[in-house]
């Protein structure tokens, strides 16, 4: 029920519009039309007859032009349209025209007769003013007039030919009529994205040109697109000026920096060739059938046929002009950093990868090929090898690179492919880490990675033997890494050896020692010592005391002369003996110089003195004589016994 | 109440060693940091703040070395390796990346490697640090004393071991003291030094007199003679000459 229903629905409409374009195919129409109703004197003006759906048209007479000038024209437009359904069959003819006066002109419509009647376009008025600017050189071409076998729209015709009239400036006439333009196809692109440049001329009069000068692209990689040679004119319409268009110069730019580059100029020399009239025949600005021309021959039509048949009065006249075209600036972006992968070098594009081992099986005597080919649009030319991290079991060298661009191909096509030879040094499984390959798409302004399948290699131990014990070793050539991790903060700047702590702990153990020794010193004074004493100095204090016995000899005193030599010989006893002067006795002292094995005569005279001595003593009155031979003997005793006691 | 306080001011005391230990580390790392990014010369400079604020850890030296380097100042990275080498003289990494700034050294000579028993030496330097070696002297120094005070002292029990012991700890003593004094020399020696930028060396102490060769940056020289201005370098290969003083960084 719900399908019948739309079956219905769209028979319904397309028969209504069945019905509307047969309806609307029959209306017929013949207008004039201008591009501006007021110009002024130096402009010129576009007026188009249109005959819409107009069959069997078998004349067309457009109207009498007195007042204007034909610049060009006429051409003939021919097409069908379809707007809203309504298809349309239509016939222009086209003219541009330029005022010769001021004032007001009623250009009348065109005449036409369509299917055996007779019809008229529209008049229209223009007004014409004057010219801001009045031009000296009024450029009333006597071929302007030539017609137009162009079918297509805006068809080419005649480009004005290099007739210099009296009175027209040349500078004037050649900068109108010779430039140079450079396209580009963008001024704000990423770094390494394309840029098609190309530089045009752009002429109207016949002229030899040659480019003296050629753009460097500084900052650009470029690549230039072949141009056919000899070169080959395209028509072009600028202002509504027809021009032939030569290009001199197609390429394709990459930017390799970021910043403002400029594109430098073109510079061309040009030899103009321009006729001089002598004898100027007025024929321009005749209207004409055009439908007449149709049927001439080209042939006849040459300017320089003409010029020889009809014309000799001519001369040429070759112009030297060099022009040059604009710099143009180029903003270049440099590729975002954010979302940048870490294997991006650099490609701008859209690419494909593709990465392939020769083998997957090999043994060490052979060598194995990974081929990564990268194919895509983009700066193929400029592509890096993408990094492979080959494990240590292989030994990696630079890969070889082929190229694959399509020639003339913009944007800039192809494909690059890079071949690295990997001998495995070790046998067994090793897998090379899948490549991966990132590139910059402007298009939708992202980074792009592609990568591929990990190899699995399998190696078998071959028959060679290593030559030589080479290190390879991967990071041969590198630094070894940072340190990282918790140091230790001091700052270790002080020198224990120079501080005075050093000094005084060495000092502390010798003072203790030698604080030891003094007190051992003093200690064994008390002891040994002071007996030491006593002994090297009894023979000193004996002989003082005999000294003192002497006297006593002398004065008379014979109790204190024994006294004293009694006392000297004991204290010497004491001293010599290390005996306390209260032990001594005579047995006492026979024992000591016993044990020091002093016997015999000195022994035998010390106890006769000792004797003597005390006899005097408790009995006095004892002659000079003997006193004197005590004390001699006394002296010999004593000198005898410390000579006996040295020993 | 008394032991709130005391409380705090342990706690201010050990908060302020953690932030005075923490700090160098900090930047350490933020130096470690600035390195992975390949900010080098950031890097660099980071790392030489701290070894110019008096911390001269092996591994600080070894990373301002690779920094430098990398940020293409072949003359300081070859000079923060050899005071890494001086404070470790068998650390391979350093050895290693030392070869490799020294690749990029013009005009480089490679040292004669050391004798059998200067190796000895070196090595048994590294035994002790600077103040252990110190230390050691006054210890052994006091075990010698407390020997012949017991020798002295004690007639009784003097033994030959003990007099066998008093000569050992007299001879360590010496070693210790000698092995002290070598380690103070040779760090306080600044007889060499690192050619900072390429520079002409000339005949004589004097902006006026010839040129005999050029130095590269990097080049390791021993500085043999000084006046104000000049310094006397010799080269590894035996070449001496004159140079200003500004262009050697004393090791």
């Amino acid at each position: 029920m719900y399908r019948f229903c739309i079956r219905k629905c769209v028979y319904s409409i397309l028969f209504c519009l069945g019905f509307v374009v047969t309806a609307a195919a029959q209306e017929f129409r013949f207008t004039t039309t201008v591009s501006s109703n007021s110009v002024t004197m130096d402009e010129t003006f576009q007026i188009q007859f249109m005959l819409e759906n107009g069959q069997n048209v078998s004349s067309f007479t457009p109207p009498s032009f007195k007042d204007f000038e034909v610049v060009q024209g006429p051409s003939q437009m021919q097409g069908q349209s379809i707007f809203n359904g309504k298809r349309s069959e239509y016939v222009a003819l086209i003219y541009l025209l330029q005022p010769k006066h001021v004032g007001s002109f009623t250009i009348a419509g065109a005449q036409a007769r369509v299917n055996g009647n007779m019809v008229k376009s529209n008049p229209v008025l223009i007004e014409v003013r004057k010219g801001s600017a009045p031009s000296q050189a009024q450029p009333s071409n006597p071929y302007a007039g030539n017609p137009s076998h162009g079918r297509s729209s805006g068809g080419g015709d005649d480009l004005p030919e290099g007739v210099l009239k009296k009175g027209e400036d040349l500078n004037e006439k050649l900068r109108k009529n010779i430039f140079l333009k450079v396209d580009v196809d963008k001024t704000n692109l990423y770094e390494g994205e394309q840029l098609t440049a190309t530089y045009k001329l752009y002429t109207r009069l016949p002229t030899n040109s040659s480019v003296t000068k050629v753009p460097a692209f500084k900052g650009f990689s470029a690549k230039d697109i072949e141009l056919p040679n000899p070169p080959q004119a395209t028509e072009e319409r600028v202002n509504g000026v027809q021009y032939k268009v030569f290009t001199i110069r197609k390429t394709l730019l990459f930017p390799l920096q970021s910043g403002t580059l400029e594109l430098d100029p073109v510079e061309v020399d040009n030899q103009v060739r321009l006729i001089s009239i002598v004898n100027n025949k007025q024929r321009g600005s005749r209207g004409r059938d055009p439908f007449e021309d149709f049927f001439n021959d080209p042939a006849f039509r040459d300017p320089f046929f003409d010029d020889f048949f009809n014309r000799p009065e001519v001369t040429y006249q070759d112009v030297p002009y060099k022009i040059q075209s604009n710099p143009i600036s180029i903003h270049v972006k440099p590729v975002p950093v954010e979302g940048r992968p870490e294997s991006y070098n650099g490609a701008v594009g859209s690419f494909n990868m593709t990465a392939n081992v020769d083998k997957t099986k090999l043994t060490t005597d052979e060598a194995l090929t990974l081929k990564v080919s990268i194919s895509g649009r983009g700066n193929v030319n400029l592509l890096n090898s993408p990094k492979i991290d080959v494990p240590s079991g292989f030994e990696k060298f630079d890969p070889k690179v082929t190229d694959d661009i399509e020639k003339n191909s913009n944007p800039l096509q192809g494909s690059r492919t890079f071949e690295y030879v990997l001998m495995p040094k070790e046998a067994g499984d090793h897998t090379i880490p899948a490549v991966e390959f990132s590139y910059f798409d402007p298009v939708a302004n992202a980074y792009k990675t592609i990568k591929s399948e990990p190899f699995t290699i399998h190696i078998e131990q071959g028959k060679q033997t290593k030559q030589e014990k080479q290190d390879f070793s991967v990071g041969k050539n590198e630094l070894v890494k940072n340190e990282t991790g918790v140091l230790n903060w001091t700052r270790n700047h002080t020198w224990f050896i120079l501080s005075p702590w050093f000094y005084i702990l060495l000092l502390i153990p010798v003072l203790v020692l030698a604080g030891l020794f003094l007190y051992k010193r003093r200690k064994d004074y008390k002891t040994t010592n002071a007996a030491v004493l006593k002994h090297r100095y009894a023979n000193k204090v004996a002989l003082k005391r005999l000294e003192l016995a002497a006297r006593y000899l002398k004065e008379g005193k014979d109790k204190a002369f024994y006294e004293e030599t009694s006392r000297a010989v004991w204290g010497y006893l004491s001293s010599k003996l290390k005996i306390p002067m209260a032990d001594l006795s005579k047995q006492l002292v026979q024992d000591k110089l016993g044990q020091r094995s002093i016997n015999g005569s000195n022994t035998k005279d010390l106890f006769e003195l000792i004797d003597n001595c005390e006899v005097a003593l408790y009995a006095p009155g004892q002659d000079n004589r003997r006193m004197q031979g005590t004390y001699e003997q006394a002296v010999t005793i004593i000198s005898n016994l410390e000579e006996a006691l040295k020993n | 109440m008394l032991k709130s306080i005391l409380f705090a001011l342990v706690m201010l005391f050990t908060g302020f060693t953690t932030i005075s230990a923490q700090t160098p580390q900090k930047r350490f790392e933020e130096a470690n940091n600035l390195f992975n990014q390949s900010k080098f010369t950031e890097a660099a400079r980071t790392y030489q703040q701290l070894i110019d604020e008096g911390y001269h850890q092996t591994s600080l030296y070894f990373n301002a070395g690779n920094a430098w380097y990398k940020a293409g100042k072949t003359g300081m990275a070859v000079y923060n390796y050899e005071k890494a080498l001086q404070q470790s003289p068998n650390n391979q990494s350093v050895k290693h990346n030392l070869d490799i700034a020294n690749q990029k050294v013009d005009g480089f000579v490679g040292e004669l490697p050391l004798v059998f028993f200067q190796q000895w030496w070196q090595n048994l330097r590294l035994l002790h640090t600077p103040n252990g070696w110190a230390t050691g002297v006054i210890i052994f120094f006091w075990l010698f004393i407390a020997g012949v005070a017991l020798t002295r002292f004690l007639p009784g029990r003097s033994s030959t071991y003990i007099a066998i012991a008093n000569y050992v700890t007299a001879v360590l003593t010496l070693l210790y003291l000698s092995v002290a004094i070598s380690t103070y020399l040779s760090a306080n020696d600044h007889s060499t030094g690192v050619i900072m930028a390429q520079h002409k060396v000339k005949s004589a102490p004097d902006e006026t007199s010839r040129d005999i060769f050029e130095v590269g940056e990097g080049v390791k020289v021993h500085v043999t003679d000084a006046t104000n201005e000049y310094c006397k370098i010799e080269l590894a290969d035996g070449k001496s000459g004159w140079i200003s003083c500004a262009a050697i960084k004393r090791l």
